[in-house]
């Protein structure tokens, strides 16, 4: 008798891993496709994806590496932006000064390996371990101190105070002798395994791995009850203090969370480069995952992630082509800056919700409409929510 | 109220302590003194001309504007362009007379401002009413633009003034010291401004209106008053009157893509040390920024802290949040 | 028959209005009609949604369903500036004068033309004294009492036909009342009073016509010295009497 029961209780039911998959099966082909990418780009374009032999080295050279290296900006760029919407998106709170984590991040880790580390010959596996510790602690360090000052303000105090002390990381270190001012520092002895310049394809799994985990990670809070306090203090702050939450820590957890976030991206980004420079700490890092959170969609998980892919992809393939301005020919790359604004002013007035949004929102809208005709009545199409 | 009093000693302390650092890192000598202090004012007046509409827009409509910085620095550039040949828009030709011209191209400056400023609050600003997060963010988005576009016509150089014309050039002695009388003048606007703006919001009804509005826009409207045509109104003066600062500034700071950015931050933080909405506080405001960036400059000659005073107004914005974010003149400041 | 009353046209009518503040369906199917030269009150319980249904009518919260004329105009749609200048004013709860202006700013904020103020002056300073000699004084000085005073004053500077009065007697002290009460009833004169007023005491004192506002609807509307008799009616709508 107890094994007929089980026999029946378990055919029943699916396990918990094939739910899981199926719920996930898209995110899942998206994955699969990213990791087998570099070949599937070798195989199209008959390039090796680990590079060219050159002596007994590997030279990056071909269209897989190429290709390899815009989806790790676009890895980089995207976990910036996910970082950003767990502040904005989902908690509600406004910063004009995310690049200071993602320039600080990686300030760390480059004056960790080049100036700690070699300097000191503790190698620079060392160098590297201590730097990535110490630049996401920092990081979370930073965001807990900002947003304890400013965030017990009125929201525009604290975009002000973001805005303010990011501008001061900026010009302090475009002008500290120690970091070579504007110039910055290149990264010269990085170890083999890491190094993109001889090993594009391991930086690039590297890049996915990560990309993949905030991803995650940032799901997870999202959908865990922190998470829900964030969106609860996103709606309305004053709702969600009369029913005793304490928004000031929460609001302190999400921005810590996304400060280091942010700084992770910040060492990728160095590590590519294998250059420091203050160019890390300017405003286009605070920009770009703002504009690319609003136009993929704020507050939704793919928003971000379609947000970077798609800008950094179109700038990629823009950046050579030309326009036809009041009769001059016109490179794209200069005005590409300027293309983006517009496009960002026409996203924030008829598309806030971006394009993830929207369509969500569209399919929302029919379904409730496609459910009124059902049941005999008239579609109402104003969503009773705004 | 005893914080009316607290703010008024602060003002005094402050003041003071400015002036006595001032005194000692020109060694004494009162000619170097004397160009800190004028110096100072210069860029207080300024500050105000760009301040002014800051406070008052954020008072009256909430929205921080962004864009202000821009506002200034699209009339340094206007007006630089008209007063020097071969530009996109020089006047040279139409008019020879270089002393003319300045005046002129200062009036267009400000008028091409006021436009924008109109086609920025109607256009864009007056559909986001009801979506207060999403008016900062496009206010920074339209400063962005406005850079760009900036930089498409007028390229990343920055541009000095090179146009001879006679109030620029005038000096007179004191203390062993040239002065230059252009910044006198510029001094001498702005103080004019700070007076006729106070009239205006102290003894019109549009003043009286704007006040209320500031403290309570809903009830000014349900009095029957059509107090978005007031918030057009007054984001298209604060528009003007911004570029009216960068036209007049143009002559002594010419023309680059950075002093937008740097005027607005320094704006911001005259507005926050001197109280969101209060128009007092941003005049005040706007000497004691502007008196404490040039003494951080004359005490930074010689030292290794040449970055002082770039982010003399950055550390000042600072200090105040921690201290007392609610400004000299400013009311609550607390989230909810 | 009962007594005929000759019929007094109505000069608001507000037909089955439906509000949403955000998601929240706060009215749902509220009616009210106030005769000319009437003081009528919506009375209920806190939350019922009263203070919605001013906001309604002046077009500050605007109702996504049903009509409302003034003076047999429709007002839905209108901007509460238009439907201020059509002749309502609008006198919020917490009085919502403005602090950092005068006593005489503040009524010469709501003037219409230019010579309101000069024309309502003796009346004004006949219902209100005290206004009188606190002329100069920032409204931030003034008492509560006091700052109530001068919102309803400020109601009556331009040609209001119609007030939309919303708790003027709360917290305020029994005498101040008494005189806002006298106040308001000598000025229903004036123009008509739509009232809402949680003080049963005061509402019963002061209108001629109720409006019951119970959970976003109006289920019962009358005469006021009917329900004075009416216990039952009034513990079930109001709480405690």
């Amino acid at each position: 008798m107890a094994e007929q029961r089980s026999i029946i209780d378990s055919s029943a039911r699916p396990s918990l891993l094939i739910m899981m998959l199926r719920e996930n099966w898209f995110y899942i082909l998206v994955v699969v496709l990213l990791i087998a990418f570099p070949f599937i780009v070798g195989a199209l374009t008959e390039s090796s994806p680990y590079g060219v032999p050159r002596g007994d080295r590997m030279i990056m050279r071909g269209e897989s590496v190429r290709w390899q290296s815009v989806l790790i900006e676009v890895y980089i760029l995207a976990i910036l932006t996910m970082s950003y919407n767990l502040i904005f998106g989902f908690t509600g709170v406004i910063s004009f000064g995310h690049a200071m984590f993602f320039g600080l991040g990686g300030y760390i880790l480059g004056l960790s390996v080049e100036y700690v580390a070699i300097d000191n010959g503790l190698g620079v596996g060392v160098g590297l371990l201590v730097g990535l510790v110490a630049g996401v602690l920092i990081c979370g360090l930073l965001g807990l101190l900002v947003g304890f000052v400013s965030l017990r303000l009125r929201g525009v105090y604290f975009t002000i105070f973001t805005l303010a002390i990011a501008e001061m990381f900026y010009i302090y270190f475009s002008r500290w002798r120690v970091t070579n001012a504007e110039d910055g520092f290149a990264l010269t002895d990085l170890p083999t395994w890491l190094d993109p310049t001889q090993n594009r394809l391991n930086f690039y799994y590297i890049a996915l791995i990560l990309f993949v985990f905030t991803f995650l990670f940032i799901r997870r809070i999202v959908n865990s009850p922190t998470g829900a306090v964030f969106k609860a203090i996103r709606e309305n702050e004053d709702r969600a203090q009369s029913i005793g939450y304490n928004t000031l820590r929460y609001k302190l957890i999400s921005i810590t969370i996304a400060g280091m976030l942010a700084a992770v991206a910040g060492m990728l980004q160095i590590l590519l480069n294998k250059k420091v420079g203050p160019e890390i700490l300017g405003v286009a890092y605070t920009v770009d995952p703002l504009l690319m959170t609003i136009i993929g969609g704020i507050g939704t998980f793919n928003g971000p992630v379609i947000g970077s892919a798609g800008l950094h992809l179109l700038d990629v393939f823009l950046r050579d082509s030309t326009i036809i301005v009041f009769g001059s020919v016109v490179e794209i790359s200069t005005i590409w800056n300027l293309l983006l604004g517009i496009i960002f002013i026409v996203v924030v007035i008829i598309f806030p919700h971006g394009i993830v949004g929207t369509w969500a929102r569209w399919r929302a809208r029919r379904q409730t409409a496609s459910k009124a005709l059902r049941a005999g009545r008239a579609p109402d199409t104003r969503l009773s929510q705004s | 109220m005893k914080s009316q009093h607290y703010s008024i000693y602060a003002i005094i302390l402050i003041i003071i302590g400015l002036l006595i650092v001032a005194y000692f890192s020109s060694n004494g000598n009162m000619g170097t003194f004397g160009i800190t202090i004028m110096s100072g004012l210069f860029q207080g007046m300024l500050l105000f001309l760009v301040a002014s509409g800051l406070s008052i827009i954020f008072g009256l409509m909430d929205i921080l504007n962004f864009a202000q910085g821009s506002y200034f620095m699209l009339g340094a550039y206007v007006a630089y362009d008209l007063q020097h040949p071969g530009g996109a828009m020089s006047l040279t030709e139409i008019i020879p007379d270089p002393n003319l011209r300045f005046p002129v191209a200062v009036i267009i400056a400000v008028l091409i401002g006021g436009l924008l400023g109109v086609i920025l609050e109607r256009g864009l600003l007056r559909p986001l009413y009801a979506r207060p997060i999403f008016q900062l963010v496009l206010t920074f988005g339209v400063s962005l633009v406005f850079l760009e576009v900036i930089k498409f016509i007028w390229t990343t150089t920055p541009y000095s003034w090179t146009e001879v014309f006679g109030v620029r050039e005038n000096f007179f002695e004191l203390f062993g010291q040239r002065f230059s009388t252009y910044r006198l003048f510029v001094i001498g606007i702005g103080a004019a401004l700070i007076i006729g703006i106070a009239l205006l919001l102290q003894r019109t009804r549009i003043g009286i209106i704007i006040r209320a509005g500031v403290e309570d826009s809903g009830m000014v409207e349900a009095l029957g008053i059509n107090v978005r045509a007031v918030f057009t109104l007054v984001f298209t003066l604060g528009c003007a009157v911004a570029a009216l600062g960068g036209a007049i500034a143009a002559p002594f700071l010419g023309a680059s893509p950075t002093i937008g950015t740097t005027f607005l931050i320094q704006a911001i933080a005259v507005v926050v040390l001197g109280g969101m909405g209060s128009y007092a506080g941003t005049a005040v405001g706007s000497v004691m920024v502007g008196l404490a960036i040039s003494v951080a400059q004359s005490a930074a000659i010689g030292t290794d802290f040449s970055a002082l005073p770039s982010i003399t107004p950055m550390l000042l914005l600072i200090v105040i949040l921690l201290i007392r974010p609610s400004g000299l003149f400013g009311g609550t400041t607390r989230s909810s | 028959m009962t007594n005929t009353t000759p019929a007094v046209e109505n000069i608001l009518e507000v037909r089955d209005i439906h509000t949403f503040i955000g998601q929240f369906h706060i009215l749902e199917g509220v009616s009210v009609f106030v005769p000319k030269g009437s003081i009528t009150v919506l009375l209920g319980r806190n939350g019922a949604g009263k203070t919605t249904t001013l906001k309604s009518i002046m077009g500050i919260t605007p109702p996504s369903q049903g009509s409302i004329t003034f003076e047999g105009v429709p007002l839905v749609g209108k901007r509460p500036y238009t439907v201020a200048q059509m002749g309502v004013g609008y006198v919020p709860e917490h009085r919502a004068i403005f602090k950092n202006l005068t006593v005489l700013e503040n009524l010469q904020l709501s003037q219409r033309t230019g010579n309101d103020l000069a024309r309502k002056e003796e009346l004004i300073f006949e219902l209100f004294p005290d206004l009188k000699r606190l002329i100069q004084l920032p409204g931030g000085n003034l008492s509560g009492g006091q700052q109530q005073m001068l919102a309803i004053a400020r109601a009556l500077v331009p040609d209001n036909r119609l007030l939309l009065i919303d708790e003027p007697s709360e917290g305020l002290a029994p005498v101040i009342i008494e005189q806002l009460m006298s106040a308001i009833s000598r000025l229903s004169g004036q123009a008509s009073v739509l009232l809402v007023e949680q003080n049963f005491r005061v509402a019963s004192k002061l209108a001629d016509r109720f409006v019951i506002i119970d959970d976003g609807s109006s289920p019962v509307t009358g005469l006021m010295h009917d329900l004075v008799k009416d216990e039952a009616m009034i513990h079930r709508y109001l709480g405690v009497a």
